[in-house]
């Protein structure tokens, strides 16, 4: 529904051309709810506002359905307000001079099929009642909290019926808890009317919770795209390992590898690790979650990937209890049940499980 | 080594296709720009030049700054003008400085009517509170002077009004209101939470006013100070009205002697010449005002929450505070007014009494040349309407260019829109009359017509008109715009649906300013006006250079009414955006 080919966009500033998007490639499915994730300045939303038409890229081209919205060899350009998508901005974008209704229906009023007030009536009502604002219709913009703006700026997105609905953070200015509803709702309504949405965030959980498929995006590219749990639990680099969910990176070398059996052989600074091959060369970090280190009571330290480990404290989190220790001059961080956690000052065997630890290439 | 080559970062093309919008903002934008570097330019070229209008063969040389240099009397108008700026800068800031802090960080009570009685004397024109004064302190006929030599028996007039101090008191009293809004709005945007650390820190309430509250409100004040100052630099109005007719003159009236002068030939090159040192001058005194206002800001609030500072109990000292706000209110706005009608109802100017109850009548209003009045009227409400709406057009495609586009080179446009204000407005009424002399002469006969006032009027109010709009474009969120593009409104509709009807407080604000201002304009018409296009400020001037200072009271009296409902008007808009002009 949306493809994007090698497009590329800088921005000037002071004279010097600063690269945004350094050739990002992708392609949505129809109904593919696909979020863009990175830490700032990796150019999600550079990509998105080119999608949107709001920025205009040096080159590539970029598809919205089956017509081109923008290709640089071509020359093609379609302006942001004939290209029928609808956007969620970050800051919501309410109107204030405008009521609820004025709001939502201002879409449907610039469009060149002139809808009759009846029928824009109806479907403005429609769409507040989509997102459970019928209440509000004739209220003025600015009387409304901010997750009732929210909800407003979804309905005025929607009210369009687009091909396409884009969403550039719009979870980031709401309070923890309005954000965990939104979440689920955003999805479910995204899902229900099989909008096609294109979603940008730096919060991990966010996409990994929301999305059919996470793109994670670093200095202006796409370094690893996926399902979430494709994702999660195969991370082809230390950024994505560390930058979703989190990782213990441990740097060393590939002893012996056999490729065939997905198995390679690290030797870190505590010893040697038997990990499952992650397409690293020779220098190799090892990646390991925290929950996924275990405290073992039998096995022989150095062997099976089992190692003696002292604890330096223990944080108490309700529902887990995270462990620091250290093994060797190394330190791990370890996520355990509260029942198991051990106390500062002890010493405890560990036991990295061979089908967790991932062998990473070392450059990323 | 190896070379390294740098690809030239291509110009991006931001607007391409289907936006004849941005291309018609962008070259009413570049229109106006050349315009203003023109009316600049004419003045550089002809001050090196030799010769007068209607001569074929120009020749270059610095032959008009030697003459300015050897003419005596320049030094003097430089100094005079100088003294004359700091004094009505020291009496601005003397009224301004305290009511605004009374205004804005005290708990004095009535504090609408602190800004009225502030504010009001703003829209006073400096030529009718320059009469009202000359009335009352003229050395000859002034009231208080005959006052005095009769009570006491002075052999001589105690006051003068017709000094440079004297002028300087009038003009820092008209200025005041200025001060007042600049230097308040530097207390109000002061973070009170830096005020109360400096409490938690043990500091006293003087101490943390030494220490923390004037240090931070300094460059407000300076920036405050800077910009009054090259308002009185340039003043016309009072020093035409009190100094011209005793030979005192500062650097406006100077040049208008320079190019109209009664007995000999106008001295255009030595007039380019001088404007050309003064522009110097104010090139200098701007880039001081815009490193004070950085810094300013710097200093400004930035959180957005809408704190409040801590204001001060005031107590029993509140009486004397109101009696400063009201001896204010009354020097500069009821006694010129008072005067003024005083002189207006009399056939000759005297003292009150009995005697001169009886004479009281109209009859300098039913004198009035009447024909002359109607045409001056018509013009300047003319020029009333088109003036504020030409220029917040074009500074809304200012705006847009400097603060929404992304084209190479918007800062410069930023630039030359705030030169009208950087140089004394006199300067660019005699770039005009000089270009319509020596360049255009018959071939666009603009000279003598409305519509170069109109252009002159629009050039010299872009500065404070784009300041407006530029803070009004800051203020709209830009997703603003880009939320009404993804509902399918095009350019212009976006600007219909969206920007002007968030900007319309601004625009309203500042187009009933820049009308009022409009109103009362005598400098670049004094200029510019030859017969038909006169206004109405010319028309009350002529009365009064011409000697009939009743019928010139008399009118400016008319015209004060006149103007009571738009600041009527403008005053509910002030006072419901929280606008407040500074220009």
């Amino acid at each position: 529904m949306i493809r994007i080919q090698n497009l590329r966009m800088s921005y000037r500033s002071g004279g010097e051309s600063v690269p945004a998007i350094q050739d990002v490639s992708l392609d949505i499915e129809p109904g593919q709810f696909y979020t863009l994730l990175g830490p700032s300045g990796c150019g999600k939303t550079t990509t998105l506002r080119c999608v949107a038409g709001l920025e205009e890229p040096d080159t590539g081209e970029i598809a919205v359905g089956d017509k081109v919205v923008y290709s640089s060899t071509q020359g093609t350009w379609v302006p942001p307000y004939r290209r029928n998508i609808g956007m969620v901005f970050q800051s919501y974008a309410i109107w204030p001079h405008m009521s609820v209704f004025e709001n939502v229906a201002f879409p449907l009023k610039n469009d060149r099929s002139r809808i009759s007030p009846d029928q824009v009536r109806k479907r403005v009502l429609d769409a507040l009642a989509l997102v459970k604002l019928d209440a509000y219709v004739d209220r003025p913009a600015p009387h409304l909290s901010g997750g009732q703006q929210q909800r407003l700026a979804l309905a005025r997105a929607l009210v369009g019926e687009p091909r396409v609905l884009l969403l550039d953070e719009p979870l980031s200015n709401l309070d923890a808890k309005l954000r965990e509803e939104m979440r689920v709702e955003l999805r479910e309504l995204a899902k229900r009317l099989n909008v096609t949405t294109l979603f940008v965030t730096h919060e991990q959980l966010e996409a990994l919770t929301m999305s059919d498929v996470v793109a994670v995006m670093k200095d202006g590219k796409i370094i690893q795209s996926g399902t979430p749990a494709e994702i999660y639990s195969q991370p082809r680099s230390a950024f994505v390992a560390k930058f979703i969910g989190r990782s213990n990176i441990i740097p060393g070398r590939v002893m012996e590898s056999s490729r065939s059996a997905g198995e390679v052989l690290v030797h870190t600074d505590f010893g040697r690790v038997r990990c499952r091959d992650g397409g690293g060369g020779d220098a190799v970090v090892l990646a390991v979650r925290p929950e996924d280190v275990e405290i073992v009571h039998t096995g022989e330290p150095g062997a099976d990937n089992i190692f003696e480990a002292r604890v330096e404290r223990s944080l108490f989190f309700g529902e887990c209890v995270e462990s620091f220790v250290r093994v060797g001059d190394v330190s791990l961080q370890l996520r355990l049940h509260p029942e198991e956690a051990p106390n500062g000052g002890d010493v405890i065997r560990i036991h990295l499980p061979q089908k967790r630890c991932l062998a990473l290439s070392a450059d990323s | 080594m190896t070379a390294i080559t740098i690809e030239p970062p291509k110009v991006r093309r931001r607007f391409r296709k289907s936006e004849p919008l941005a291309i018609a903002m962008l070259a009413c934008v570049a229109v106006v720009c050349l315009a203003i570097l023109a009316l600049l330019g004419v003045i550089l070229w002809l001050s090196l030049v030799e010769g007068s209008p209607g001569i074929e063969t120009y020749s270059y040389s610095l032959k008009n700054f030697g003459e300015m240099i050897t003419d005596h009397r320049i030094a003097g108008v430089l100094v005079d003008t100088l003294w004359f700026s700091v004094v009505s800068l020291v009496v601005a800031m003397a009224f301004g400085l305290p009511a605004a802090w009374l205004a804005e960080r005290t708990n004095i009570r009535g504090k609408t009517l602190l800004y009225t009685m502030m504010t009001i004397g703003m829209i006073i024109p400096g030529f009718a509170a320059a009469m009202g004064w000359l009335f009352l302190m003229h050395p000859r006929i002034g009231l208080l002077n005959v006052l005095a030599t009769r009570t006491f028996g002075f052999e001589q007039a105690p006051f003068n009004i017709a000094t440079v101090v004297g002028m300087g008191w009038v003009q820092g009293l008209n200025l005041a209101p200025l001060a007042f809004i600049m230097t308040a709005a530097v207390f109000g945007a002061m973070d009170p939470s830096l005020e109360e650390a400096a409490q938690m820190s043990r500091a006293n309430p003087l101490r943390t006013m030494l220490r923390v509250t004037l240090p931070l409100a300094s460059p407000g004040i300076m920036a405050a100070a800077i910009y009054i100052f090259t308002i009185g630099f340039a003043a016309f109005d009072v020093p035409v009205i009190i100094g011209w007719s005793n030979r005192i003159f500062t650097f406006s009236t100077f040049l208008y002697l320079l190019i109209s002068p009664q007995d000999v030939l106008p001295k255009y090159g030595v007039a380019a010449a001088l404007s050309t040192i003064v522009m110097i001058l104010a090139a200098a005194l701007s880039w001081w005002y815009g490193l004070m206002q950085k810094r300013s800001r710097r200093f400004a609030v930035v959180t957005g929450k809408a704190y409040r500072p801590k204001l001060h109990k005031l107590g029993w000292t509140a009486y004397p505070a109101w009696i400063f706000l009201g001896l204010f209110f009354f020097l500069s706005t009821v006694l010129p007014i008072v005067l003024l009608a005083w002189s207006s109802s009399l056939p000759f100017f005297q003292m009150p009494s009995a005697m001169a109850f009886k004479l009281a009548s109209f009859n300098h209003y039913r004198g009035l040349p009447w024909d002359l009045v109607l045409t001056g009227v018509s013009n300047t409400v003319i020029l009333m309407i088109l003036t504020p709406t030409l220029t917040l057009l074009v500074s809304i495609a200012f705006s847009w260019a400097v603060i929404r586009s992304k084209i190479p080179g918007r800062a410069f446009f930023d630039f030359v829109a705030f030169l009208p204000h950087a140089i004394p407005s006199i300067i660019f009424g005699v770039g005009a009359l000089l270009v319509t002399l020596y360049v255009l002469q018959r071939a666009v006969p603009i000279y003598g017509t409305i519509w170069i006032l109109l252009f002159v009027f629009t050039i010299t109010r872009i500065s404070y008109a784009t300041r407006m709009t530029n803070s009004g474009f800051i203020q709209l969120h830009t997703e603003l715009e880009e939320s009404a593009q993804m509902s399918g409104a095009s350019m212009p509709r976006v600007f219909r649906r969206i920007l002007v009807p968030l900007l319309s407080p601004t625009l309203l604000y500042a187009w009933l300013w820049i009308a009022l201002l409009t109103f009362r304009e005598l400098t670049l018409a004094a200029i510019l006006t030859s017969g038909d296009n006169t206004t109405l400020p010319m028309v009350i001037w002529g009365l009064w250079q011409g000697g009939g200072l009743g019928q010139a009271s008399a009118l400016a009296m008319i015209m004060l009414v006149a103007m009571a409902p738009v600041i009527a008007l403008y005053w509910t808009i002030a006072r419901r955006t929280g606008l407040m002009a500074t220009s």
